[in-house]
């Protein structure tokens, strides 16, 4: 389970001052909305570790890693854009979340080819990314975030520049995916369609703090 | 369709083809002059020749070379340290490296490492016997080149790192990258499609390299084409030899221009930097490392500089400003400056706005017109680098032979032409992308409420792109300012501009009156280059004063 106690920050200079709890059952997705500037991403910025909290502690599983780096951290992030290295094809964007050095060949490459077939891109292993559709990218980035092993999988608004279409088809992937390999998973998402579809908790961010209900 | 289209936008479009067209008319017909001279053809392919070729090219390799890789250093260092006090100002020096005026900067090189300059005097204090002078020659061009183009290119590289999403910076921590990997990883595609273009153009202003190679130059052995067209006129007044070197020079350019448009993929002026930036984490290490590289070129950077203000502060200023050439010269490059300035942001504003209207999909961007268009377009706001300055001025001489007149007014015009071609690339580029991104914000709104023209450009543009004017005029300004190009050629006893002051006193080693004059273009430079755009008061010009400095 991944739990928030009491995880506290502020910007410089700003009197905002966000406080969250939150718990997360592994297998499970629970939605964040609120209003633009409401601080969705900076809750996730906490758990990836790109923001230090004030105070409060964050756990895997009953494992403290509030202070951890975000590469040793259980947490994978998905963001809206800019989620590939678009001069790399499809393999080489996968294969670096377990191998920074990019092999061409061996067990590492292997299983990126394994995420990929996952997602469905098996016919793309080799595509240059900036060749893929808006769709077919966010799913290369989903199985970089599948092959990571990381228990919790963030998602930052990562299907808002899709049609409803291929959105669809992504968050039957995002669902079928949580429940297969247990991963909690939290997505900030505008549109509360989105969390009917697949989320089993929504939380709205009102004046710096999670309110929430359970939706399953 | 195209028709009704064309005639919707010609008032955007049409000038700024007039202006490209008139450039390239006015280019045709100087080279035209130059290859109807009947000694033309005395030029022979010899010995001497290959051997000027053979050390530009050489010399112009070693110095891209060297100048690449500082800017990339120091570009990774800048754009890693996001922040630190006298950042804005450290940025803004390194954008000044473009309009110091050479003459200036050299003296100040060869006072820092001259047979008596301040590391041989300290080593003397300190009881070493000093090192034998190597700044004149092979060692000083490159030094010298390495100085201006290193910054240019840092400058140019460090917009391209600020521009890298925050997004990417994320997940290369997420992920766990080290410092060679997110260099190789993020970093080096970022500026990858920079590189080459960056590298031709830096080719080809130290291929056609004038100024650094006339003073640092220290025998013919290391002149380039342009300096030996400059010596073949006026010390050898060998004519023909000056024709056919410059023709020579003309198709190497031509050729090395074409070249280096196979590398560039699309339009480099449509690409707009993103806003939002993040902060990278590295360790201690790095950031010592870091900081050595910012500590060490500043001070490198700075130490010329430092140089012409010590020295220039021991001149006699009353004596200086009461000598009559001097306040002529003074007057004559303040008064060419401002008429340069003002030629440049007329010129470079119609060429973006035709620019504009041919590269923006809702205006002619989807007409079979608009590529061949924008090559054109392209081509005339980068003609200085085909046509250097005195090429340009040999064409303008041998006009003026042929049709007569004024000498001085030939000199002028051939001045005002070749400042406004010196100064284009660099205007058309800063000022097109804000225009092509003021286009796409507000066109929709502009058309559905009928604003044209003047009413348009009053409430927009005008607001808009007001700080790149501002840049632009500083940077026309502090070029035309300092060039040492055209002047050489035609500067003569009633015609003289502070390079051209300087360059005689350097020449009649007359230092104390040469350190006054530098000083006194130093100051003007700078003062212009980084007050002026602050002149504009609010914060959004300052915000975007922010971009180029």
């Amino acid at each position: 389970m991944l739990s928030l106690q009491n995880v506290r920050f502020a910007y410089p200079g700003s009197e905002t001052v966000y406080d969250f709890s939150l718990q997360v059952t592994a297998g499970e997705i629970s939605c964040i909305s609120g209003r633009s500037g409401s601080g969705k991403s900076t809750l996730l910025d906490l758990i990836a570790g790109f923001q230090p909290p004030v105070s409060g502690a964050i756990h895997w599983h009953q494992k403290d890693f509030t202070h951890l780096p975000p590469d040793k951290r259980p947490v994978t992030t998905v963001f809206q854009r800019n989620n590939l290295f678009e001069h790399r094809n499809a393999i080489d964007n996968v294969v670096v979340g377990i191998n920074p050095k990019v092999p061409k060949q061996g067990h590492d490459v292997e299983r990126a080819k394994a995420a990929l077939t996952t997602v469905g891109l098996q016919d793309y292993f080799d595509t240059q990314v900036t060749l893929l559709s808006g769709g077919q990218q966010q799913r290369v980035a989903i199985a970089r975030a599948v092959l990571r092993d990381a228990g919790v999988i963030l998602l930052d608004e990562p299907f808002s520049a899709l049609d409803q279409t291929t959105r669809a088809e992504m968050l039957s992937l995002i669902r079928t995916l949580t429940t297969k390999s247990a991963r909690a998973v939290i997505m900030v998402t505008h549109d509360l369609r989105d969390c009917e579809a697949i989320a089993d908790s929504h939380y709205v961010i009102e004046q710096g703090t999670l309110h929430g209900q359970s939706i399953n | 369709m195209l028709s009704k289209n064309l005639f919707r936008f010609s008032g955007s479009l049409l000038p700024g083809l007039l202006i490209a067209g008139g450039f390239l008319l006015l280019a045709s017909v100087l080279l035209y002059q130059l290859a109807a001279q009947p000694d033309t053809l005395s030029l022979s392919l010899g010995p001497r020749f290959l051997k000027i070729l053979f050390w530009s090219t050489v010399q112009a390799g070693c110095s891209t070379l060297l100048s690449v890789l500082l800017g990339i250093v120091l570009a990774w260092a800048l754009s890693h340290r996001r922040r630190f006090r006298g950042r804005r100002l450290y940025v803004a020096f390194l954008s000044s490296a473009l309009v110091l005026p050479t003459l200036v900067v050299v003296l100040g090189i060869v006072t820092i490492l001259g047979r008596s300059g301040w590391i041989n005097d300290t080593l003397r204090w300190l009881g070493h016997s000093g090192f034998e002078p190597f700044i004149f020659g092979f060692s000083g061009i490159v030094i010298a080149h390495v100085y201006f183009n290193g910054s240019y290119v840092a400058r140019t590289l460090l917009s391209r790192l600020e521009s890298i999403p925050a997004e990417q910076h994320k997940l290369t921590r997420s992920i766990g990258l080290n410092a060679w990997q997110r260099f190789k990883m993020i970093e080096l595609p970022s500026i990858a499609s920079t590189l080459p273009s960056v590298s031709i153009t830096i080719f080809l202003l130290c291929f056609t390299s004038f100024s650094i190679v006339l003073i640092l130059g220290g025998s013919p052995k290391f002149n380039t084409l342009e300096v030996s067209i400059f010596e073949a006129i006026k010390l050898d007044f060998n004519l023909g030899r000056a024709l056919g070197l410059a023709l020579a020079q003309l198709a190497i350019c031509a050729v090395l221009i074409m070249l280096g448009s196979r590398f560039s993929k699309g339009n480099q002026l449509i690409s707009v930097p993103s806003g939002k930036q993040a902060a990278w984490h590295d360790s201690k290490m790095l950031v010592a490392i870091q900081n050595l590289i910012l500590f060490i070129f500043a001070v490198l950077f700075m130490l010329p500089i430092l140089a012409i203000i010590t020295d220039g502060m021991a001149a006699d200023f009353i004596s200086l400003f009461t000598n009559k050439n001097f306040l002529t010269a003074l007057l004559t490059s303040l008064i060419i400056a401002a008429l340069s300035t003002v030629l440049v942001i007329l010129a470079s504003t119609l060429l973006a706005s035709a620019f504009t209207t041919l590269a923006t999909q809702q205006r002619l961007g989807s007409s079979r017109l608009s590529q061949p268009l924008l090559k054109l377009l392209g081509f005339s706001s980068t003609l200085y680098l085909a046509v250097p300055s005195l090429v340009l001025g040999l064409g303008f001489f041998l006009l003026a032979r042929r049709i007569g007149g004024e000498q001085n007014l030939w000199a002028v015009a051939a001045l005002l032409t070749s400042n406004a071609l010196m100064v284009l690339p660099f205007a058309v580029a800063a000022l097109a992308p804000a225009m092509v991104k003021s286009a796409n914000r507000y066109d929709k709104l502009a058309f559905s409420l009928g604003l044209t023209k003047w009413s348009r450009w009053r409430l927009i543009e005008s607001h808009l792109v007001r700080p790149e004017l501002a840049y632009i005029a500083s940077l026309a300004f502090c070029m035309s300012l300092g060039d040492l190009g055209v002047i050489a050629l035609f500067g003569n006893q009633d015609f003289i501009t502070l390079p051209w002051l300087l360059y005689q006193k350097m020449g009649s080693y007359r230092t104390d009156e040469a350190a006054g004059i530098a000083l006194v273009m130093l100051a003007i430079t700078l003062a212009v280059f980084l007050l002026l755009p602050g002149l504009f008061g609010n914060t959004k010009h300052k915000s975007h004063w922010r971009q180029h400095a």
